[in-house]
């Protein structure tokens, strides 16, 4: 089972980054394929909750640097190919329901049309924005630093989720695990943009593995805020050439706040049932 | 490429970081670590005999840090495979001397995957005595204090 999770962990993210590369309505396809993968992982996770088989979220580094489109779809095929086989040793009605859809991606994914792809180019330019050179450095590293972090936080809210009966602190998990699924996209498409497209690194274990909750949604709050500082660096640093873009940052700096809500709202939950 | 002062072999160190990840059959390991924050980086290596002499046959990294730290990883990491022991402690002291002259918040970064490599040799040393020696973790002594991004 582990090894099902792991491989539909790396099918799941290399099909993200199918959809950041296409430029046309490829895209969307893409997404919706790679967002029905992650279901996929969750619910192969909580099998293995289920049956108290101990697992982590470790995979291999994917390789996803392309030239065109066909080359990774045909990788993401073979990826499902493998998914399918592992599937025979899984004695559980889950297993016919992904093996369904797996045959209905792959005849999609075979048809879709080829493109070349821009997003490994490294020109660092984003189409109709002129930025200075430390307004471009500066997005550079924020656009790997935040990529890497909504990444984490989906793992580890996910993680959070799969361990906890609690529809209060789950429903709060969800929103955020939503979020960061749509400030990952978002980010992610423009680093294609911009030529710097890469996988967000392995996630340690002792991260999402949160040995005290209260502690890591303390820690969280602070880095939401950094975020928000962040994105109003960014912000007032690309205004005057691309009030667009400013805008951008400042509608992200915003859903931050809720974040930041919602986390102070599940710290005092937590407190108050833990002690209460 | 745009014309600025990021190169492209540093962004193609964030878009794909070399040896990332612990490697599987690792027969020592480091951790260099940053005591303010808690961010560190874990250093796994499966040290080899090459000609009779043991060699870093093969080297993993990873970080809970920033994407100086992954990059800062990826360039030591890459230096190091192959490498004989002795000169992989010469690579360790080379970057704590160029680091001498960096500015703390700079340096911090990449001083915590150099430790974590010397800590990893450390432990390979250790372990010549007692096979069951622990991973040996060194404490960073920069201060990598947020600064601001010049934008």
């Amino acid at each position: 089972m582990k090894t099902l999770a792991i491989m539909v962990h790396e099918a799941w993210l290399s099909t993200l980054a199918a959809g950041f590369m296409s430029q046309t309505q490829s895209k969307q396809r893409l997404f919706d394929f790679s967002d029905i993968l992650f279901r996929h992982f969750c619910w192969i996770e909580g099998i293995m909750i289920e049956e108290g088989e101990s697992y982590n979220y470790d995979r291999d580094s994917i390789p996803i640097k392309v030239e065109r489109l066909s080359v990774i779809l045909q990788n993401i095929i073979q990826r499902l190919n493998q998914i399918d086989l592992q599937l025979i040793g899984l004695n559980h009605t889950l297993g016919s329901r992904i093996s369904s859809d797996l045959h209905y991606m792959r005849e999609v994914l075979a048809h879709l049309p080829d493109e070349k792809v821009e997003a490994f180019g490294m020109q660092r330019k984003l189409p109709s924005v002129l930025l200075s050179e430390e307004a471009t450095d500066a997005l550079t590293i924020f656009l790997f630093e935040e990529s890497y972090k909504e990444y984490e936080l989906i793992l580890i809210y996910n993680y959070l989720q799969a361990h906890s009966d609690d529809a209060t602190l789950n429903k709060t998990f969800q929103i955020l695990i939503e979020e960061s699924f749509f400030h990952l996209k978002q980010f992610g498409d423009m680093m294609a943009q911009m030529g710097i497209l890469g996988i967000p690194r392995l996630v340690p274990h002792e991260v999402y593995q949160v040995a005290d909750l209260e502690t890591f949604l303390l820690a969280g709050i602070d880095e939401e805020k950094a975020a928000k500082e962040e994105c109003r660096k960014l912000s007032q640093a690309v205004a005057s050439n691309s009030p667009q873009l400013a805008k951008f940052f400042d509608f992200i700096n915003n859903q931050e706040d809720y974040h930041i809500e919602l986390m102070k709202r599940a710290l005092d939950y937590y407190k108050a049932k833990q002690h209460g | 490429m745009a014309d600025t002062d990021m190169n492209a072999q540093l962004i193609e160190h964030m878009m794909e970081p070399k040896n990332y990840g612990i490697l599987e059959d690792f027969n020592s390991q480091g951790v260099g670590k940053n005591p303010d924050n808690g961010e560190k980086v874990v250093i796994s290596l499966k040290i080899t005999e090459s000609n009779g002499e043991p060699v870093i046959g093969d080297i993993r990294f990873q970080a809970i840090g920033c994407m100086t730290t992954v990059v800062a990883g990826s360039i030591i990491t890459e230096e190091a495979k192959g490498l004989g022991i002795a000169r992989a402690y010469e690579l360790v002291d080379t970057t704590m001397r160029i680091l001498g002259g960096v500015p703390p918040q700079d340096a911090a970064c990449t001083e915590m995957v150099a430790l974590a490599l010397q800590a990893a040799l450390d432990t390979h040393e250790a372990r010549k005595e007692d096979p069951d020696y622990p991973a040996i973790t060194y404490q960073i002594t920069q201060s990598c204090t947020p600064k601001e991004e010049g934008i």
